[in-house]
């Protein structure tokens, strides 16, 4: 299977003709100037992360530290929360995308299936949801009511299935050769064990881009933090933990509410860092692990898993 | 039949629906958030150790007091540690949580929610508990119970402005000025100028003389948040403290809106002919926050009027380079500029009683004599010496007069965050019941160690001694007016419920201003007049004598209650 | 469960519960009882988490204070709509949010579709790794971090988008390009471009995947050229994806949110940036006003479904696939 993957692209490309080339030359500069493009802001962020506070408030920080420092990370790793925050944070990522992913695709499953019953009832029901919302108290008061508050199940439970999820995985089981499906039923296999065996497997590519989707969006989520468990920090996250670290380091520097200008005290208090570099520190903290991910999930779209391996 | 069978399932959804909600709904999951006692609850003992939780509504670090130098000596004295939780995200999302699930922890330090959690009964009244076991609190705020009293004649919060002993001004500034690059003011000379015109003649003369060093004239902060820094100079070149967008006349009280009036125009169409000149930076009004202040930090503007805690940054960059290099030429130096020379400069703020913020007692709070106490105790001189100073031959030293200063290794060590936060001063000089700024002890000592000339003076550098002698001054707030007594002061902490018609009415205003001004001020002279017109027109239609009848009327009152009526 | 699959050609599924009426719906029902235990259970989930707290929404026709219960709140009828519907900004607020939505959802599938497939173009397997990954990096970038550096850049003093067109010569002066409320939608628009191109591409990359290789292999065998590969086999093997996230996001296009809005937002371009969610953040959010919050986000809703069934009903006469 892993021989017919590298394959696939590399077979129609074989022979160039004259337009050929020049299409991809221009695709390759295109690509080069998106490179730069995108990688900019990343490059200044670490640039400015590295920089020393007080110069980079002077602006003019582009893709190298001026006057180099690790005092941002210093700041920000000081907080002995963090490390257990992002114990917490690689958890609910984990369980979370497992649980959810797993639970997608198999509502995604049954509402593929042209002959279940419930079949259009179902995905009208779960359709329309993405589009309103009871607010924020209502939904508060349930996650209390149902005894979710200060525990780690209210990261898992209350976003359990994505809609968006389960219809990209819909419409891709859908596109799945009539064929496997059959043949895995006429072996005597029940539904569940079809999914399980043969469709789970099938979805390899929309199960890797929603985990990407599913894992992201855990991975940065602090409101349900800061709404059901801020007063427990044993089950504080990495970005609520962030969150306060640039909080507070814009409350220190510019008290900017109304009654702060009643402060007097000493001479306004001097910061090792800027609500600026707690920032550019913070991305870069919380995006890394995120993105060092992403390179093992994107075997699956980029390279391409082909249905013609499997099938073969 | 077949109906039935089909309603019964539908019956058996909907029940299994509601039954998994009501299970655990049924649960009684309404652990309170806070009041985790760890002692066993005997009053008795007093020792006995207690934890209670503190809600702070701004961003800061969580903390438990008794982690910090101050908090743990309180702690040994009163056996009490409080778990501090700050704000993280939206305050009024936060505290609706609270009200809506009716748990609060002990202690509550609301923002601009203080109206929401009064309206909910959140806090316990504290009269009677201040009457029983709270001597020193009522020393301290018995002067201004009329203010403090809610309408069913309850206290329910404390605030933190009840001023003790005598009052101390500031000795620097703190609040909104005019200020001007200290090389400006070299080169002249070092000028006593009072005027808007001379403040902007001596930026035109210098401009002009150095027209090869890429200087910007004058710059304004415009973004949302901090858009008053742009409204704000006509009220002050008027004369008036800051009164939060509306000038209280001394004789009648009458409130006077005057964002449609000349000295609005006036000084708008003095930016217009600075922005004419080529003296003005357009990109004030697209500019960010840290682009204004990067403008600022850079040194090549002239001059700007803002107030001290929004510019902090840029400032002490500013000084940091003027420590090394022992020139201070691109600092910036306060003065109290009015617009004619008739006018009495009110840029200090007068003492002031701010009766809308506060630390107050939740509900929920399962023991508030001993938090009462606790307040009680911290309101004697020592604590208050104690959170303000901290401990003598530490943070502090005293001469043989028994006046207290700073030294500089003292000064250098208590303007550090990291330190300012493991002794305790970040979280117990304000957020408490406490002496209000401005306080003296009896010894003439004064309470917040900022305003104690002997600190002041020893943080000035050979640069600003010898500004300070060319303007025969021995602290930078001499050089303003004294201000006058207002007992309204200030008009900004007037209570205007959330989403009442004139909060209604200041987002409108706001939101017309931020569209006119930048037009008004970039506009070709010519034209400066009819975008005016325009403009007043617009604001014509909202609802400007309600408000201003509003803020008159609750003026009225707050007169009243301070003169005991 | 063979038993399914063989009534499967005999049956579509919308006959599915007219035929036999309510005996042979629950026939077939306890014949897919597998299906119902994989889903219904979900059901449930969706029910308790996102029917229940629509008793919410009674807060639109209140004066919502959290303090009282829910049944001593002062009922105002239609005060909220109105105040919303009322204001004179409205219309032009409803013009700013649509026309951004509508700029972002065009740019952002032309952009995204074009770039997945170039990428798909490229031969080299590492460097379309290296890319993808690269192009991806500006969606961790939080909006403030990402407006600054787009401020920045269009700065009058020395942005490099005034630099670079200065030394073009195509500009006498640098441009305050934030300060002119006509170019707001379109930098709004290039911004989004720029933060979310690559994490877009990669559902289209994920639907590519199911494109047989050995339909290339034929056409090229055929002699059919590069465009007319992407023409006749990548984009219809992607068409299904394009379709289904198209009726989706028309669905969301008062759904703007407003971040970059309001960051990047001022009082020069405020006729030009200010949509409904800024809106709602001033007089709602701000103000603690839940129930104008409410009011709002129920005729988002109304608005979303029209939009949504229209969608879906036009995808459906076109014979494309379809949401429902």
């Amino acid at each position: 299977m892993a021989k017919s993957l590298s394959k696939a692209p590399k077979m129609y490309a074989r022979f160039k003709s004259p337009s050929d080339r020049i299409f991809d030359f221009f695709n390759i500069i295109f690509m080069i100037c998106l490179v730069i493009v995108t990688l900019y802001p990343f490059a200044n962020t670490l640039a400015v992360s590295l920089n020393t506070a007080n110069d980079s408030l002077k602006g003019g920080i582009y893709l190298w530290p001026r006057e180099f420092t690790w005092e941002n990370y210093k700041y920000v790793f000081e907080e002995a929360t963090i490390f257990h925050a992002t114990l917490i944070s690689a958890l609910r990522t984990v369980i979370g995308t497992v649980l959810s992913v797993f639970c997608c695709t198999m509502v995604a499953y049954t509402i593929a299936r042209p002959e279940y019953v419930l079949r259009k009832f179902i995905s009208i029901a779960f359709i329309l949801t993405m589009y309103f919302s009871g607010g924020l108290i209502p939904n508060f008061l349930l996650v209390r009511e149902l005894g979710l508050m200060n525990s780690f199940w209210v990261y898992i439970i209350p976003g359990l299935i994505g809609v968006f999820n389960v219809i990209i995985i819909r419409s891709f089981i859908e596109k799945l050769p009539e064929g496997i499906l059959e043949s895995a039923r006429i072996d005597g296999a029940g539904e569940f064990t079809t999914f399980l065996r043969v469709v789970l497997p099938l979805c390899l590519p929309v199960i890797a881009t929603v985990s990407l989707f599913s894992a992201v969006a855990q991975w940065n989520s602090w409101f349900d933090v800061f709404l059901y468990n801020s007063s427990n920090v044993n089950l504080s996250t990495l970005q609520y933990e962030l969150m306060k670290i640039l909080q507070n380091s814009n409350a220190s520097m510019n008290s900017g509410n109304d009654y702060a200008s009643m402060f007097s005290g000493s001479e306004a208090s001097i910061n090792r860092v800027t609500p600026t570099s707690i920032r550019a520190t913070m991305t870069i903290v919380a995006s890394v692990p995120i993105i060092m991910v992403y390179p093992f999930l994107q075997k699956y779209f980029v390279q391409g898993m082909t249905l013609g391996g499997v099938k073969g | 039949m077949k109906k039935r069978r089909f309603w019964l399932s539908c019956l058996t959804i909907v029940m299994l629906a509601s039954l998994l909600s009501a299970c655990s709904g049924g649960k009684e999951s309404n652990q309170p958030l806070g009041s985790t006692s760890t002692g066993g609850g005997a009053q008795e003992e007093k020792l006995d150790k207690v934890t209670f939780t503190y809600f702070n509504a701004v961003a800061g670090k969580d903390i438990n007091t008794n982690e910090t130098r101050i908090g743990k000596i309180i702690e040994d004295q009163t056996g009490v540690n409080f778990k501090i939780e700050h704000l993280v995200g939206d305050e009024n999302t936060k505290v609706g949580t609270f009200i809506a699930s009716n748990s609060y922890p002990d202690v509550l330090v609301p923002g601009g929610s203080i109206d929401k959690l009064l309206s909910a009964g959140s806090f316990i009244p504290l009269n009677d508990l201040i009457e029983e076991h709270a001597p020193n609190i009522k020393r301290v705020y018995e002067p201004y119970y009329n203010l403090m009293k809610a309408e069913d004649g309850n206290i329910y919060f404390l605030p933190m402005s009840a001023v003790v002993g005598e009052y101390i001004s500031a000795p620097n500034i703190e609040q909104g000025a005019f200020w001007i690059q200290r090389r400006v003011l070299k080169e002249a000379g070092y000028p006593k100028i009072k005027t808007f015109d001379e403040y902007l003649s001596l930026i035109r003369d210098y401009a002009k003389k150095h027209p090869d060093e890429d200087l910007t004239g004058y710059i304004a902060l415009t973004t949302q948040d901090q858009f008053f820094a742009l409204t704000n100079p006509p009220m002050h070149l008027a004369g008036y403290p800051n009164d939060g967008g509306v000038i209280i006349d001394m004789e009648t009280h009458e409130a006077n809106d005057y964002a449609d009036d000349e000295i609005t125009k006036r000084y708008l169409q003095e930016l217009n002919k600075l922005n004419a000149d080529g003296l003005f930076d357009k990109s004030s009004f697209v500019d960010n926050r840290d682009q204004y202040i990067a403008k600022i930090a850079s040194g090549k503007v002239l001059g700007f009027f803002d107030y001290r805690w929004q510019v902090g940054q840029a400032m002490n960059n500013l000084r940091e380079v003027s420590l090394q290099t022992g020139n201070d030429d691109l600092e910036y130096m306060a003065l109290p500029i009015v617009f004619d020379e008739n006018i009495k400069d009110q840029y200090l703020d007068p003492p002031s009683f701010v009766n809308n913020r506060g630390v107050g007692i939740s509900v929920s709070a399962k023991d508030p004599v001993r938090i009462i106490k606790y307040f009680d105790n911290l309101l004697t001189d020592e604590n208050q010496i104690l959170s303000n100073w901290g401990i003598e031959g530490e943070t502090y030293s005293v001469d043989e007069n028994g006046r207290f200063y700073r030294t500089a290794e003292q000064i250098e060590q208590t303007n550090k965050e990291s330190f300012r936060e493991s002794f305790g001063f970040k979280y117990f000089e304000y957020n408490w019941p406490r002496y209000g700024n401005g306080s003296s002890l009896p010894d003439g000592n004064s309470v917040g160690a900022g305003r104690q000339p002997e600190v002041a003076q020893m943080s000035y550098h050979e640069g600003d001694k010898k500004l300070l002698e060319a303007y025969g001054v021995k602290s930078f707030s001499q050089l303003f007016a004294a201000p006058d007594e207002r007992p309204w002061y200030p008009a900004w902490s007037i209570p205007i419920e959330q989403g009442s018609p004139a909060q209604i009415f200041t987002q409108k205003k706001g939101d017309l201003q931020r569209k006119y001004f930048p037009k008004l001020v970039l506009a070709n002279p010519a034209e400066f007049d009819k975008i005016w017109d325009e403009y007043v027109k617009e604001f014509g239609k909202l609802k400007v004598k309600d408000y201003e009848q509003l803020i008159t009327d609750e003026v009225a009152k707050k007169i009243d209650l301070i003169q005991g009526k | 469960m063979d038993n399914v699959t063989q009534l499967r050609p005999a049956e579509t599924p919308k006959a599915d519960n007219t035929d036999g009426g309510l005996k042979g719906f629950f026939h077939k029902l306890s014949k897919q009882r597998a299906l119902v235990f994989m889903s219904v259970p979900f059901l449930i989930w969706l029910i308790v988490f996102k029917y229940l707290p629509l008793w919410g929404w009674s807060i639109a026709f209140q004066d919502y204070k959290p303090a009282k219960g829910m049944f001593d709140q002062a009922w105002v009828g239609l005060k909220h709509f109105k105040f919303l519907f009322e204001d004179e900004h409205f219309v032009r607020v409803m013009r700013n949010t649509l026309a951004m939505s509508f700029i972002n959802l065009v740019l952002g599938f032309v952009t995204a579709i074009t770039l997945a497939i170039l990428l798909n173009e490229l031969r080299k397997v590492a460097f379309k790794r290296v890319v993808q990954t690269i192009s991806y990096l500006p969606h961790f970038i939080s909006w403030v971090v990402a407006s600054s550096i787009i401020s920045t850049a269009l700065s009058a003093d020395g942005g490099i988008i005034n630099d670079v067109l200065l030394w073009l010569g195509l500009i006498k002066e640098p441009i305050l390009w934030l300060g002119e409320g006509k170019y707001f939608w379109g930098i709004l628009g290039v911004s989004e471009v720029w933060k979310n191109v690559g994490w877009n591409t990669i559902i289209y990359l994920a639907a590519m995947t199911s494109i047989d290789p050995s339909q290339y292999e034929a056409a090229e065998i055929d002699g059919a050229g590069r465009f007319q590969r992407i023409w006749n086999i990548t984009l219809p093997g992607i068409k299904s994806v394009v379709v289904i996230l198209l009726i989706m996001n028309i669905g969301n296009l008062l759904e703007t949110g407003f971040e970059p809005q309001y960051l990047l937002g001022n009082g020069m371009n405020v006729d030009y940036s200010e949509n409904l969610d800024i809106f709602v953040l001033k007089y709602g959010i701000q103000m603690g006003n839940f129930s104008l919050s409410i009011a709002a986000g129920m005729f988002k809703t109304v608005v979303s479904f029209i939009l949504l069934f229209t969608a879906n009903h036009i995808a459906k006469r076109l014979g494309e696939d379809r949401l429902f």
